[in-house]
This record gives C-alpha cells, sequence and structure tokens, in this order.
C-alpha cells in the first residue's frame, strides 16, 4: 500500500491534502497554521488556539461546542501548539466516527462547519475576540507557562535547548513569556489573528473515507480571501559550538536529570542525515542500544537514557534520570560511547538492528490515522518529496561508513543538569 | 476453536484453549501494518498476599513484588532478550498495574518467531542473587522517577487516604525499602504461582493467521506446569467501608497545586458482566456530572477554578472501588467546596434523559475510534478479560445502561461521607 496524498491548492497558501483510508472505524480532520517563530508574537500566537476553542460565532460557548461535538458520536475536538525547528505551529483537529458505523452517513459535512467556524468564524464582540475568553485564557497560558516545571524531563530537555541556542530563534519557549501577558488584550489579539490568517501558511489534511461532492464542500468550506502568503525561512544550522555551556540548576527533586545537546550539522535534506538517525539509534534508540546497555544494564544508573535526533535543527539530545553523584561516572560512559561510534566501533549486527527498528516505527505511522496527517503534514515542512516507501529505501541503503562519517559530525554543545537535592 | 463476532462494530474474535489450560484470544485486523502479541497474567501489585502453589499456608510478600518479577524476566543466562527482539525487528515492552501483569511486543516482520520468543522468555524465569540485586539499582531509580511526579503523589495520597489495609493504597513498584527485601526464593515462588498458564493469556491482533499462531505457541510452550485445577487468587485483607482520612496534603516541586477527589465505592462484590455495567454506568454518571460539556466544569472553568486538566472516571474491581475527580487549581479547597455543594444539589434534582443520552452517543464514538489502535485493543482486552468479559461485546452492554441505573448510582456512591480530598501543593 503505497500513501500518497491528493494535493489541492485552494488558494493563496491554502493547500487540502486529501488521504484515503478504508481501514478505520474514523475520519480524521486538521488544520495547521505555519508561524514563523519570533519573540516578539510567540506569546500571541500561543493564546489564539486557547481562545478560539472557546467558542464561535455559532456555538459561542465551550458548552456549546463540547455539546455539538458529543452529539456528533463523541468526536474529538483537539487543538495544540508547538515548536517544529523555528515554526510555531498551531493545530485544530477533529476526529469522528465514520458514518456508516453509527447509522448517519452524512454528518462528516457537520465536523467540517465545526472546524472551518473555530479557525474562520470565532466568537466576537465588536471586533475583537471576546473579554472574559481573553481574559480567562490569559491565566490559563500563564499557568501552563509555569508548568513547565511539573514533568521534570521535559523541563530539563526544554532547558537544555533554551541555554543551547541562547542566541538563536529556536529557543524560544513555544508557549510563550509571562511579562507579555500584560500587553495583550482582546482586540490586539484579533488584530493579530487577522493577519495571522491573511498571511500564513495553511496546511489542511484529511483521512479517511471521501467522495467528489466531499472534497467540494472542503474546498469551499476552508477558501478565504487573503494577501499574498508569507515564505517560511530555513533554520539555520551549523556544526560548530556555539555556547559551550555547563549549566547546574537545583531542585528540591528524588532524581537528577541529565541532558547533553550536539549539534551535528547535518541537514535533513541531506543523504547523511538518514546516518545520523542510525548511529544515534544505535547509541541510544532502545533497550538494544549502546546507552541502555552500559547506563542501565551494567551499571545501573539510570531507568531511562537515550538518545534523540530533532530533526529541523539538526540537534541531537542525550538524556537519562540519575542520582547527582552518579554524574561524572554517567558522563563518562556517554562520552566513552561517542567516542566508538566516532572510530567505527560497532558491528554490522548493531546497523541492522537499528534500521529495522528506525523502519518498524516509520512503517507504523500507516496504522494511526493522526500520525499519517502528522507525516504528510512534516513532509510539506520539510518539502520533501518522497513517499514512505523511498525514505525506507534510503534508511536500508546507509552504511557503516555513513554512520562514522555522521557520528564524526555531532559536537558536544552544553551539558544541563537539573541537581537533585532531595 | 470458536469465533465470536460483534457485526456492528464489525471485529471478530477467536478463540482456543491449548491442553496446558492457556487461552488464546486472536482479532483479525487486516490491513495493518504493525502485530501485536500480548503474554498477561492475572497478577498485579494488589496480589502480594497469597497461598503459593503446592502449599496451604499463605504468605505476604514485599510490595513491589509483581513489578520486579515483569523486570526480571527479561534476564536469562545466555542471551539478551532485548536483543533477541531487536534483531527480529520486533520492539519489546512490559507493564505491570494493580491487577495484572503484561508482556508484550508489536513488529512488522518475523511476527511468529517473536511469538515464539515471547511465550519462551515469559515461561523461562532466569533469578541469580546477582542479576536480582543489580535491578535494585535500576528500580530504585524508577520509583524515585515517580516520586518525583506530582500526579502520582497526589493519585496514591488519595488511595492512602480512602484505603486501611487493601494493597490498592500500595505504590506498584514498591518503595526503595520494600524492594530491599526481595530476593530469588520470594520471586520464584510468586512465579511458579501466578505464571501458571491456567492464571495468563495470550492475546494477538493483527493481519495474522490464527492456525498458525496456535501452532507456533503449541510448539514452544512450556509444558512442564502442573494443571491447576484450583483458581489462583491473591488474598485480599477485610477493608472497612470507611475511609481512612479526610484530607491529606504533601509539598512537592511543581507550579500550581493538584487535587485529587476520591469516593470509596462500598457497593463492591460484582463481577463480570455486571462489574462491567456498573464501571460503566459510574463513568457516564461523572461525565454528566463533571465533563467537559457539563455546566459544573464551564461554571468553575469561567471562574477559573479549574483548567482542561480537570477530569473524572471510575475505577474498581470486585474488591475495591473508588471514582476520582482530578486537576489542578489555584484553590483545590474550593472546588472540593463546589463538589460537594453540587452533589447535594443534584440529588434533589433528577438528572436530564437529554444529558444522558448524549454521554452515551460519545461513548459509542470513543468506543469505535478505540478499535482504530492496536495497542488500545490489547490493553482493552487485557483488562476486561481477567474480568471475565470481551470487549468486543462494550456497545451491547452500554446499551443496556439505562438513566435510571445512572440516578442509582448516584444516590448509592457519590456519598459525603465516603470523601477524601488529596492536595500536592507547591514547595
Amino acid at each position: 500500500m503505497v500513501l500518497k496524498p491528493e494535493r489541492i491548492n485552494i488558494n493563496k497558501g491554502i493547500s487540502l491534502n486529501l488521504i484515503k483510508m478504508d481501514k478505520f472505524k474514523s475520519n480524521l480532520l486538521s488544520l495547521y497554521l505555519i508561524i514563523p517563530l519570533n519573540r516578539e508574537e510567540v506569546t500571541k500566537n500561543a493564546l489564539l488556539p486557547l481562545v478560539l476553542k472557546r467558542g464561535t460565532k455559532e456555538l459561542n460557548t465551550n458548552l456549546k461546542i463540547q455539546r455539538k461535538l458529543e452529539e456528533l458520536y463523541g468526536s474529538e475536538l483537539n487543538v495544540d501548539v508547538n515548536k517544529t525547528g523555528e515554526k510555531q505551529v498551531i493545530r485544530f483537529t477533529i476526529e469522528g466516527p465514520k458514518g456508516r458505523y453509527v447509522n448517519d452517513e452524512k454528518y462528516m459535512t457537520q465536523i467540517i462547519d465545526l472546524l472551518k467556524s473555530l479557525v474562520y468564524n470565532p466568537y466576537l464582540e465588536k471586533d475583537a475576540f471576546g473579554f472574559q475568553y481573553v481574559k480567562q485564557e490569559k491565566e490559563n497560558l500563564k499557568r501552563l507557562i509555569e508548568a513547565r516545571i511539573n514533568d521534570k524531563r521535559s523541563y530539563a530537555i526544554g532547558r537544555c535547548i533554551e541555554e543551547m541556542y541562547i542566541n538563536e530563534k529556536f529557543s524560544i519557549y513555544p508557549l510563550g513569556y509571562i511579562e507579555d501577558l500584560d500587553s495583550i488584550d482582546n482586540k490586539i489579539l484579533y488584530e493579530h489573528y487577522n493577519k495571522i490568517l491573511d498571511r500564513v501558511p495553511i496546511e489542511i489534511f484529511y483521512v479517511g473515507e471521501y467522495d467528489n461532492e466531499l472534497t467540494n464542500y472542503l474546498i469551499d468550506s476552508f477558501r478565504i480571501e487573503r494577501e499574498d502568503v508569507l515564505k517560511l525561512e530555513r533554520e539555520s544550522i551549523t556544526s560548530n559550538v556555539q555556547t559551550k555551556n555547563m549549566i547546574h540548576e537545583d531542585m528540591d527533586i528524588n532524581q537528577g536529570k541529565l541532558v547533553l545537546g550536539y549539534r551535528t550539522g547535518i541537514p535533513y535534506d541531506s543523504s547523511l542525515y538518514n546516518g545520523l538517525l542510525v548511529g544515534s539509534d544505535i547509541l541510544g534508540g532502545g533497550p538494544n542500544s549502546k546507552l541502555f546497555r552500559n547506563v542501565r544494564e551494567a551499571e545501573s544508573l539510570a531507568y531511562y537514557i537515550g538518545s534523540k535526533v530533532y530533526k529541523y535543527k539538526s540537534l541531537m539530545i542525550i538524556d537519562g534520570g540519575i542520582d547527582s553523584h552518579n554524574l561524572e561516572k554517567t558522563i563518562e560512559i556517554i562520552r566513552f560511547e561517542i567516542d566508538n561510534m566516532k572510530k567505527g566501533i560497532f558491528t554490522q549486527e548493531d546497523i541492522d538492528v537499528s534500521k529495522k527498528s528506525i523502519k518498524a516505527s516509520m512503517e507504523s505511522i500507516k496504522d494511526s490515522i493522526f500520525l499519517i496527517s502528522e507525516f504528510f503534514f512534516s513532509r510539506e515542512l520539510s518539502k520533501d518529496g518522497r513517499t514512505l516507501e523511498e525514505a525506507l529505501n534510503d534508511i536500508e541503503r546507509v552504511t557503516k561508513e555513513d554512520i562514522i562519517e555522521s557520528s564524526n559530525k555531532i559536537n558536544l554543545d552544553t551539558i544541563y543538569f537539573l541537581r537533585n537535592l532531595r | 476453536m470458536k469465533v465470536l463476532e460483534n457485526k456492528i462494530v464489525d471485529e471478530r474474535l477467536y478463540y482456543k484453549r491449548l491442553k496446558s489450560g492457556l487461552d488464546i484470544y486472536f482479532m483479525p485486523k487486516t490491513g495493518y501494518v504493525k502485530k501485536h502479541a500480548v503474554f498477561a497474567t492475572n497478577y498485579g501489585s494488589n496480589d502480594n498476599r497469597f497461598i503459593p502453589i503446592g502449599e496451604d499456608r499463605a504468605v505476604t510478600v514485599p510490595e513491589g513484588i509483581a513489578h520486579f518479577l515483569e523486570h526480571k524476566l527479561f534476564e536469562e543466562p545466555d542471551i539478551n532478550i532485548f536483543d533477541k527482539f531487536s534483531k527480529l525487528g520486533a520492539y519489546v515492552n512490559a507493564y505491570t498495574n494493580f491487577n495484572q501483569t503484561a508482556y508484550l511486543f508489536s513488529s512488522t516482520d518475523h511476527f511468529y518467531e517473536s511469538l515464539e520468543l515471547l511465550v519462551k522468555f515469559v515461561q523461562n524465569p532466569y533469578f541469580t542473587d546477582e542479576n536480582v540485586e543489580k535491578e535494585k539499582g535500576i528500580i530504585g531509580q524508577e520509583i524515585k522517577m515517580y516520586q518525583d511526579n506530582p500526579n502520582w503523589r497526589v493519585f496514591f495520597n488519595c488511595l492512602n487516604g480512602m484505603y486501611f489495609e487493601h494493597p490498592i493504597k500500595n505504590d506498584i513498584a514498591g518503595t526503595i525499602e520494600s524492594i530491599n527485601h526481595i530476593n530469588k526464593e520470594i520471586l520464584y515462588k510468586a512465579y511458579n504461582t501466578f505464571y501458571n498458564p491456567s492464571n495468563m493469556v495470550l492475546f494477538v491482533v493483527g493481519d495474522l493467521s490464527f492456525d498458525k499462531i496456535v501452532e507456533r505457541v503449541n510448539k514452544v510452550e512450556n509444558k512442564n506446569f502442573k494443571r491447576e485445577a484450583n483458581k489462583i487468587e491473591g488474598i485480599y485483607p477485610d477493608e472497612p467501608k470507611e475511609i481512612k482520612e479526610k484530607y491529606i496534603e504533601e509539598k512537592l516541586a511543581t507550579s500550581i497545586p493538584l487535587f485529587a477527589i476520591g469516593f470509596k465505592d462500598i457497593n463492591l462484590g460484582t463481577k463480570a458482566k455486571e462489574q462491567i455495567k456498573k464501571d460503566l454506568t459510574t463513568n457516564i454518571l461523572l461525565d454528566i456530572l463533571f465533563g467537559n460539556s457539563s455546566k459544573f466544569y464551564n461554571k468553575l472553568y469561567e471562574k477559573g477554578l479549574i483548567d482542561n486538566s480537570f477530569g473524572s472516571y471510575f475505577t474498581g474491581r470486585a474488591d475495591y472501588g473508588h471514582s476520582l475527580i482530578v486537576g489542578q487549581s489555584v484553590s483545590p479547597k474550593e472546588v472540593y467546596e463546589e463538589v460537594i455543594k453540587y452533589i447535594k444539589d443534584i440529588k434533589k434534582n433528577k438528572l436530564s434523559e437529554e444529558n444522558f443520552n448524549r454521554i452515551k452517543s460519545k461513548n459509542i464514538g470513543g468506543f469505535l475510534m478505540g478499535l482504530n489502535s492496536i495497542e488500545f485493543i490489547s490493553n482493552y482486552f487485557i483488562d476486561n478479560y481477567f474480568n471475565d468479559f470481551l470487549f468486543i461485546d462494550f456497545l451491547e452492554i452500554l446499551d443496556s445502561i439505562s438513566l435510571y441505573d445512572v440516578e442509582t448510582r448516584l444516590e448509592n456512591h457519590l456519598l459525603e461521607e465516603n470523601i477524601v480530598l488529596s492536595i500536592v501543593n507547591p514547595l
């Protein structure tokens, strides 16, 4: 089964991607707003989805929206804001069961209407968003930003990235900053939103069952008059160490969190990038990896330890949960294992295992209606025209030399340690 | 072989019992790339008191032993299990909860070889003094990781407020102190009792052949287990109907107070379909009262008392049960007061038919969408199976629930004298 979306340009910078899928019991509709990440606007953008989901012109309260979704057989609305490279991406998704399972073949148009209203016809008061809604959601956003510290692992990774890219846009926190909130009100936010709707690229994905009639309905629903669309800039990357930090932060917790940030300088469209992916998997991809075996199994230093490549900014992160007194020992093992990767001290079997693992997780995308839309969205972001099958072949073609070459390009930039005081 | 079919959701379930007493279930998923198998035992952290197989007196074992066993089964004398699965391109994992321990893998290729490996490694324990000691460091780190998780802490504190004796109040992984008492002898004792094939189930889902699955399992399963005539069960203490403490508070590194409001269930003893129906009825009730389409939710949200982390659910078995209302708030005590007042008010009025029907409709969609996911199917199957219920008949149970059932549950379950408030405050 080769997945290939049917791509239709609706008008300036608005595209509809249709992916036919029979095997799922639901259909899914997602809309993405792709906004360049910048310090001035990040907080306003993060606030937008919170305010938009409070009410539409027709359904002016959350209660009405939620009840509507329940009537539509428990269709699920999901709103999210995320950092993808140096872009801030706002996503709206509604997934609902296919009509044939609920004896209501035609109700998908109501899902489309609802998503359209959420994005294009928000609840307004005199040419501004609802005053109370903005006020309340500013408070909620403030709490969300403060809640960063609650998940210690993701907090530590986020802090490492922040320090490592301190002079680059990539350091910007995607939910924004508390100090910006005071200057935002319902008028300012609505004006800002109009600019966003006028200028930023919009990608729409529909996965499931559809016919010509539904396609036309989607096209008509999401067409809006707008200005010329913004050109998105590609992230700049480098393998040269920029900050060379060793950061310690203390917290009253039981387990320390160690994060090492490496610059790789290998762009995602370089053929060497596949070598980096396989190399990172050998190093810290799963229970078979070097780090898992040596830090966890051999030395009992950690419960979790692993490495991961961040695509758009070409960095690699290694992170693990350890006790403070094992910090040096753990770093030493990590350095030793990275050196081995650079020297080519790993086997053909290691390579085969990692290729299989990467390919299996890529193929598994086909079993999730949500991941299918995410996958093709990321294809659009990176202007990557390959099918999933071609991408799988590219992984298969990686050689030991590719892995050694890519491993030699990675440079340790920042070590971040969230020290446990308990 | 038996085939159970549900035409409404368009799914089938194949079943066969092997000579060893092991039950195998299979759900075909045509067109799926991923294939998934789970081998589970009806044994979780709650079962820390039991009569070991072949003995006649009950023993109490250290907290955290089911979870410790789960870690240690991955150990073999000469091979590394993770290695073996990795070489087949399969991803292996395991989990322990209050009631079950499950070992599972997913793969896109070499499924049947991985299946053989799964059955073999779970059925061939290898514990040594040395490898048991080594694991204590790793599990110690796992316990510490959970101790830093405010959601986990507020949850367990609430359980500790509700229960005096029942082991549900203990952390699944045990404590650093309790796991120190674990040795290979205790592990073997628990293993031999609960990993008997008659106490286990194998469930497979994916685009596969049932005949081949049965043939492969038959070939490799350990046939040395004694057939156990009696049902193997943990022994649970007599738990008073009352709650232990009304209020529990802890301070942790968190940005905002977290709360869990627990209602201890006193209508216990239900099993199988009856238990599932009670479970679902209570969850519908909670959704009507506290779900994000309820007036209560929206009122508190607009007041700034709760955010979208607010939620509620019921969970239970024959021997325990509780509803939890959880979330974060600048003022958890106010939320608590509002909840109490609201329940009093709602008992005076009737629940609306319209709200009830809408929440039912929502459950239909939720279940259908769950059937998209192989992982959901696997978890849901195992959880319900050990409750003597086959999950594909979920919609029939849902259909059988009336507004009257929900109102009765409101009267009997949401009782003011059985409420516990647990709060985790920032440092």
